[in-house]
């Protein structure tokens, strides 16, 4: 197989081996764009199925996309109904969402969910990049107070996970995204100190390591755990400086900083997110991403868009059609930001000739599909881009009865060449995308 | 059984406690040990089982959960030996739990229990299952704590007198129990471990400028430089004169001046014309110009100057030569002058607080074996600080290790030393994390007290959202703490530092944190077309008050140690004039706040729910939500939530079309009740929505809504009755006095403790209802309630805890020891 000529990204040719990568052998991304309080079904599910489809109103966005895209029908997150455990069906289906796994019933004490597909693939093809994953979120702040039916809101702002009780905490602000990815001040200064600054860094790694050890032995077993976090973060850091020094400098990502702090301004604040994360893609930073455009429950006002009224309460539109109407202008406006992003994507070479977008997998979905409902099955999901040319796209796929999500994941997994028995709650890998 | 001389003998064997301590403590206990000192036979057990609680079950359970049916798996009946069954610790806790928050029976359910029902069985389990023992309590655990970030801001601000923006750095914390003290979820991300490395480097630096005791930059503007009637703006060629300007300069040293000027003409432009110009320095020429005015040019120059303390001349002058032919004059345009030091030692004097609360002995000696010996007593006066208690030798040594490495022989390099000890300490998890170490940490029977060094720990972080302060690591290190441990509350609360309570606390509980980011749609509240109009009634302004006026509504109740019932029907509240409009309360004059007390004219102001913070918080962004505000009500005042709606709610359309378009509030919420599945849950709320109706959205009084008179009468589900708002808030601050002590008890003690409450809290729950029920429920009994109960004053092992067991005998081994 023919190695891509990486030195532009400034990514060593040992770097690239066979995984995580496409037959022409570039890099495979996958993203995860999550939107909150499910959609209205009946103005987003496209006519007809197969290649002969025609998009609905609030899809009407991607119509540039049709033939970039799939979207599927009857795909089912079971672990967001509730059962025995009753009302929270926002917080499940968040939490659901990307584990396929049944959220425990807590406030606080003992959170436990399952690890996210995202995490199980940077386990995987992690380690071929400087920065393993990107969770990204645009909830810069927290609401007080108790969140849904007794779920710790740890389950409703966090998708990723990176263990059963371990969130993977989403970055809300341009700015530091982008200096995560590529260091902060200048490209000249950060490539000044950077050699003195991993020096420092590694000195006080290994005391608050020895200090972590001597700590962890004389406590009890929940204490262990989350010193366990600590170690885990202190072990990445100490992954990512390895890797800086195998992978030389990070590129330059040839665009300045965003400005600092976060856009008022809700759309700017999507798209510049939405921008660092195509950084992150075109730079080979990494290739994996979840991005939470808005949290479940999330109570967000469009007044851009003339709704005035809360996202959340709206949903519960008892079928009420002004409500409905205004929901689906929430919907389209959610379409909308997958379409730029989809938008730049296409227009982005990739290091084999194809763009960035045929060479990924991008997730665009709801752990609800009718918000009024609750119902966590037929879930709206579209999977845009061709996978590197394995994903038969430009077709609305009808699944027939409801299949796990997670089948679906375990055939994106499977593209980067991850084989896991099963995932979640899934019961096999889904062929037909 | 927990004899008291056992007990008096574990407290005189656990430090070095002096004897009026263990008199102290055991009064403390002694609270906990008057009652249950009987075994009760099984016998007994079994025949109150069978006549109380096996009927309430069968009326209410057995449906579901019994007489062959299990739904969800889960049986009531399906035993096989009585005495075994009544000792199923987890079936019964699940129970417990449901019953509790009212998830059982499921409330679609149309024979509910009374509360009196409800409540006896809750009790029964507690002392029949549970066998909440008050001689030998348990105390819980909590999880060992991550900072959150407010608490990690103010810590390194008080440490160490930097204020670092977590907003702009760390991602927000997850949230627990409604609080972001919650030990469980502060989890930690890779996301976040790389902040606080990040985070400690840079305030390591920020507390250790390498720009300390450095005179600061002066800038002088052209302008400033005077002399008679002409200035640095423009210096006429034709003119002789001189222009300058004094400046002191804190210490003597080599400077470097750095000067910019341009030639331009006004008037006209003469040829020919020439001119000297010349800039000095206390009458020394430094630089030398000869202008022409055909060219015009901006020139810049440097020099380097040894300079002495005091005042010094900055001048320029001109001496026309050549007058040259044509209307006006060239000139000189004096742009800017720069004195910038360039080699200059600075005195210690000129060095920050955060620099000298780290070199606390002045800057480093000469020698470096000195400097090697202050590096260590940095490192341990520093690293006692931040890790809440003393540090041991070997930790010191390798900090210095560290230090010393980095900085190496040459003494210029010491501080980057001590800034990367520095980092490493707070990057460390004894940093972060407050943990409080156990012997036998994974047995849940060895229940400990808590040395004084985390108790430090517990109460500064409850009282100030911040570590200890040296006062109170020295009483924790004389072994006084507890011995003075309420002076040290009064003595803690009356410090600034205690706003923090305030803010943190009311900003959770009441949920103000959220005011100024709330989505309001002020028109459509106001039916005002104009953008400008309605922004003129409601606007930042009148948010950031409404929050004030909470949070000093809040404070006074707490510095004042009025009694808590004040928080629902005070007559007074905190306004200043802007305020004051907002409410129509009369004569409130000026920007300061002050408490205002309402005569009868005032109709429904005093007390949390005349204010417009709650009001607000609990409004839909377009209207006012009666359902938002009654369950706000149940879960935060009475603490006695409703579970949520059921998904799949049965639309309303039916019963809302038979209404016309202008149906009430109340009208409409009467036909939801009128379904019953949605009655018993919203029977609670609505009557306590629907008083508070005269307020709309924005916390406005109105007598009308939509053309219509408001009803706001109505009674509770317990069965008070009211006609307005006014009386509401007298029932709940009398009739409803327990529920709430109960829960106000249950919301800080979850934010002081930093978990959830448990059933085997519920002892020392009642201790502080108690107490409050006996002091005129004062603030500051609730607050000595949670600092002395067991779970605030000791600990336990992990693990579920053994039931049946012996009591423990603690040990001098058995209280937490430094980790």
């Amino acid at each position: 197989m023919a190695l891509p000529c990486f030195s532009s990204l400034g990514v060593p040719k040992a770097a690239a081996a066979a995984r995580g990568v496409t037959a022409s052998g570039a890099p495979l991304r996958m993203a995860f764009l999550y939107v909150p309080n499910g959609v209205i079904m009946d103005k987003w599910r496209p006519q007809g199925t197969g290649a002969d489809f025609k998009l609905n109103q609030s899809m009407k966005p991607l119509e540039k996309f049709k033939n970039d895209l799939q979207i599927i029908k009857g795909l089912e997150q079971a672990s967001g109904w509730g059962n025995a455990d009753g009302a929270g069906d926002h917080a499940r289906g968040g939490a659901t969402f990307l584990t396929g796994v049944r959220a425990k019933k807590t406030a606080g004490a003992d959170i436990r969910l399952g690890i996210s597909v995202d995490q199980l693939a940077a386990n995987y093809i992690g380690s071929e990049t400087r920065l393993r994953s990107l969770e990204l979120s645009c909830d810069t702040v927290r609401k007080s107070g108790s969140c849904d039916a007794g779920y710790s809101c740890a389950y409703q702002y966090n998708i990723s996970w990176r263990s059963p009780t371990q969130p993977m905490t989403p970055e809300s602000n341009p700015r530091l995204v982008f200096e995560r990815l590529f260091g902060a001040g200048s490209y000249k200064e950060r490539q000044a100190t950077l050699v003195e600054r991993r020096a420092e860094k590694r000195s006080i790694l290994d005391f608050v390591m020895d200090d972590a050890k001597a700590m962890e032995r004389r406590l009890g077993r929940n204490d262990q755990q989350k010193l366990d976090e600590y170690l885990t973060g202190v072990r990445e850091i100490e992954h990512r400086i390895q890797k800086a020094e195998s992978f030389g400098p990070p590129p330059n990502p040839g665009v300045s900083a965003p400005e600092a702090g976060v856009p008022d301004n809700y759309l700017d604040h999507v798209r510049l997110l939405l921008d660092m994360q195509l950084l992150a893609f075109k730079t080979d930073q990494t290739r994996i991403s979840t991005f939470l455009l808005g949290h479940e429950l999330s109570n967000r006002t469009f007044p851009d868009l003339g709704v005035t009224e809360s996202h959340h309460g709206l949903s519960h539109h008892g079928r009420k059609q002004e409500k409905m109407d205004k929901i689906a202008k929430i919907d389209a406006f959610y379409t909308e930001q997958l379409a730029y992003f989809l938008e730049q994507m296409k227009a982005t070479e990739d290091v084999d000739g194809n763009s960035l977008l045929h060479n990924s997998m991008i997730l665009w979905g709801s752990g609800l599909s009718d918000g009024n409902r609750h119902s966590h099955d037929d879930l709206p999901i579209v999977v845009a881009g061709n996978a590197g040319g394995k994903f038969r796209t430009g077709r609305h796929v009808d699944l027939g009865s409801d299949q796990p999500l997670n089948n679906l994941y375990m055939r994106m997994l499977q593209e980067i060449g991850a084989t896991p028995d099963r995932i979640g709650d899934s019961t096999g890998v889904l062929a037909a995308v | 059984m927990y004899l008291l001389s056992e007990a008096l003998s574990a407290m005189a064997n656990l430090s070095e406690m002096n004897v009026l301590l263990v008199y102290r403590k055991v009064t403390t206990y002694a609270i906990w040990l008057l009652s249950g000192l009987v075994m009760a036979n099984a016998q007994v057990h079994e025949a109150e089982f069978h006549e109380k609680i096996e009927p309430l079950l069968q009326d209410y359970c057995y449906d579901c959960h019994g007489d062959g049916s299990a739904k969800g798996d889960f049986s009531l009946d399906g035993f096989t030996n009585l005495t075994s069954h009544l000792q199923d610790h987890d079936l019964w806790q699940r129970v417990w739990s449901n019953v509790r928050t009212e998830l059982m029976p499921p409330s679609d359910k149309r024979s509910q229990p009374a509360p009196e029902e409800r409540r006896e069985l809750i009790a029964w389990i507690e002392r029949r299952v549970f066998r909440l023992d008050p001689e030998n309590p348990d105390p819980g655990r909590v999880t060992i704590r991550r900072m959150n970030s407010v608490e990690y801001r103010n810590t390194i601000h008080d440490l160490l007198g930097v204020d670092f923006q977590v907003d702009d750095n760390f991602p927000p914390d997850d949230t627990g129990f409604g609080f972001d003290t919650i030990g469980d979820v502060l989890t930690i991300s890779p996301l976040l471990m790389e902040k606080y490395l990040a985070a400690a480097s840079e305030i390591a630096e920020r507390c250790l400028p390498d720009d300390a005791g450095l005179p600061k930059p002066i800038e002088v503007d052209g302008s400033n430089f005077r002399g008679g009637r002409q200035s640095g703006r423009f210096m006429e060629a034709n003119i002789k004169h001189t222009i300058g300007v004094k400046k002191r300069l804190d210490i003597a040293g080599r400077y470097n001046l750095g000067f910019s000027y341009s030639i331009n003409s006004e008037g006209g432009h003469p040829e020919g014309q020439t001119a000297t110009w010349r800039f000095l320095v206390d009458g020394e020429e430094q630089h030398r110009y000869e202008l022409d005015s055909a060219k015009f040019e901006r020139k810049t120059f440097e020099v380097e100057l040894d300079l002495t303390q005091g005042e010094h001349r900055f001048e320029c002058a001109i001496v026309p030569g050549e007058p040259g032919e044509g209307n006006g004059s060239a000139g000189v345009i004096v742009d800017k002058l720069l004195i910038e030091q360039s080699g200059v030692v600075g005195t210690w004097e000129m060095y920050p607080d955060s620099y000298k609360r780290i070199f606390f002995k002045g800057l480093p000696g000469n020698s470096e074996a000195e400097r090697a010996a202050y590096m260590r007593e940095i490192i341990e006066r520093f690293a006692r600080l931040a890790f809440r208690r003393p540090v041991d030798t070997d930790t010191v040594d390798r900090l210095s290790a560290l230090g010393l490495a980095k900085a190496g022989p040459d003494k210029a390099n010491f501080v980057d030393g001590v800034k990367l000890a520095l980092a490493a300490t707070l990057t460390s998890p004894r940093f972060l994390f407050r943990s409080e170490a156990q012997a036998e940490p994974n047995n849940p029977s060895r229940v400990v007290p808590l040395d004084e060094y985390a108790l430090a720990s517990r109460l500064s972080y409850f009282l100030w959202s911040s570590a200890p302060n040296e006062e109170l690591l020295e009483l924790a290190e004389k072994g006084l703490l507890r011995e003075r441990l309420r002076a040290q509350v009064d003595h803690m609360l009356a410090d600034q530092k205690a706003e923090r309570l305030v803010t943190n606390f009311v900003g959770q509980w009441l949920q103000t944190r959220d005011l100024m980011n709330l989505d309001i749609d002020v028109r459509t509240i106001l039916k005002e077309r104009s953008r400008r109009n309605a922004e003129r009634v409601f606007n930042d302004g009148i948010r950031r008050d409404l929050k004030s006026e909470t949070e000093r509504f809040f404070r006074y109740v707490l510095v004042e140690n009025r009694p808590v019932l004040e928080l629902l029907n005070a007559d007074y509240s905190f306004l200043n004039e802007n305020l004051a409009n907002f409410y129509k309360v009369p004569d409130v004059k000026g920007r300061e706040f002050r408490k205002v007390t309402f005569d009868e004219k005032v109709l429904g102001r005093g007390g949390l729910l005349g204010q417009g913070a709650f009001l607000v918080l609990t409004s839909h962004p377009t209207r006012t939500s009666p359902v938002n505000r009654g369950l706000f009500v149940l879960e935060n005042f009475l603490g006695t939530p409703t579970p949520a709606a059921p998904p799949d709610v049965p639309e309303l359309g039916d019963a809302k079309e038979k209404l016309d378009e202008g149906a009430t509030m109340r009208q409409l919420m009467e036909s939801h009740r009128a379904q019953a599945l949605c009655m018993s849950c919203h029977r609670r709320m609505d009557p306590i929505g629907l008083a508070l109706e005269n307020f709309n959205a924005i916390g406005q009084w109105r007598d009308r809504a939509d053309g219509n008179e408001i009803d706001s009468a109505g009674e509770l589900v317990t069965g008070e009755g009211f006609s307005n708002v006014m009386e509401l808030k007298s029932i709940l601050a009398t009739s409803r006095k327990q529920d709430f002590y109960r829960c106000l008890t249950e919301k800080m003690l979850t934010y002081a403790l930093g978990r959830g409450v448990e059933y085997y809290d519920t002892l020392a729950i009642n201790a502080i209802v108690s107490r409050l029920n006996q002091n005129q429920g004062r603030m500051r009994d609730l607050i000595y309630g949670i600092i002395e109960s067991p779970p605030f004053q000791m600990r336990r092992g992990d693990g579920k805890r053994l039931l049946n067991k012996g009591p423990n005998t603690p040990s001098n081994k058995d209280s937490t020891q430094l980790d």
